[in-house]
């Protein structure tokens, strides 16, 4: 079973602090699937400049930053499955296209986002995934179908 | 800035909402700007604003339209992603323009469809996308 540190992953993705959204990898099968966490804290940048006297559900993590912190576990997974076939893509990481996701639940500062990502078909520079974020025995999203392409020509010099 | 909510930045810099039959037309305007919050990230050498921050800019505009509507204690949460696709990518300079349709249902709790374009100073398709939303009342007066 292979896994990975944030040492790993940051040789992988292209993403820097604070966006670099995937702490650990836990499970990595390469071509196929992928287990990952990202711990919520309310040290991050998005919980700056917050009013007093909030309601709980104030906290919660926002779901722009969920639905980037799954789609950067499965790029790990997609990757570093590539660099394993000897293959490398020139050009940038962006998100192409999400279909079917449902938020079901929250995650608050302390909770361990755990992402269950895998891939359905690679075809060319895109990757078509599909998965599930846990808290704990909680799944608080399910994500039918994300796409992640690598595009030539917006930068040079950029990406993995 | 103080906000009532978590979020990676101010994702809208001006908001207008007017009234249509099943529920109400927001127009929002962000300008895309190197410095940011997240953006140095993303990436170190080269920025684009992420397609998910497209996606943080409409629910923003969306939160805007919900507080004014049921009160500033009411909450847009994002329930789903029926489908999002990004078109035209959005650079430091670049404006991006949301237009989004929003069909208001009067279950309980609330739910408010979302159907949005997004396009780029230059009229380039930047994004399109339809969300549905859950509308939390919670201590926000109903102001219709």
């Amino acid at each position: 079973m292979i896994t990975l540190e944030h040492a790993d992953i940051r040789r992988i993705l292209p993403h820097r602090h604070p966006v670099l959204l995937v702490d650990r990898v836990l499970e990595l099968e390469p071509g196929s699937r992928i287990v990952a966490t990202k711990t919520v804290t309310g040290s991050e940048p998005c919980y700056a400049g917050l009013e007093e006297d909030l309601p709980a559900s104030a906290y919660a993590y926002p779901a722009s930053l969920l639905v980037e912190s799954f789609g950067q576990t499965g790029a790990v997974l997609w990757l570093y499955s590539a660099a394993m076939a000897g293959e490398r893509s020139e050009g940038t990481l962006i998100f192409g296209s999400a279909r079917e996701v449902t938020i079901t639940g929250r995650a608050y500062p302390g909770d361990v986002l755990r992402h269950t990502v895998e891939i359905d078909q690679l075809i060319g520079d895109n990757a078509f995934m599909r998965g599930e974020t846990w808290v704990g025995d909680r799944r608080i999203a399910t994500l039918g179908s994300v796409l992640a392409v690598v595009r030539e020509g917006l930068a040079v010099g950029t990406g993995s | 800035m103080s906000r009532r909510f978590a979020a990676p930045l101010t994702a809208v810099d001006t908001v207008d909402i007017a009234d249509a039959p099943d529920g109400a037309r927001v127009e929002a305007v962000k300008r895309i700007a190197g410095e940011d919050p997240y953006l140095v990230g993303h990436y170190p050498d080269f920025t684009i604003y992420p397609g998910v921050f497209t996606l943080e800019s409409v629910h923003q505009a969306i939160r805007h339209w919900a507080t004014e509507r049921h009160g500033p204690g009411a909450v847009a949460e994002l329930a789903a992603i029926t489908s999002i696709s990004f078109a035209a990518p959005l650079l430091p300079g670049d404006t991006l323009r949301i237009g989004c349709d929003l069909t208001t249902r009067d279950d309980t709790p609330a739910t408010v469809r979302a159907k949005v374009r997004c396009h780029r100073g230059d009229g380039a398709l930047s994004a399109r996308m339809t969300l549905e939303l859950r509308i939390d009342r919670r201590d926000g007066d109903d102001h219709a």
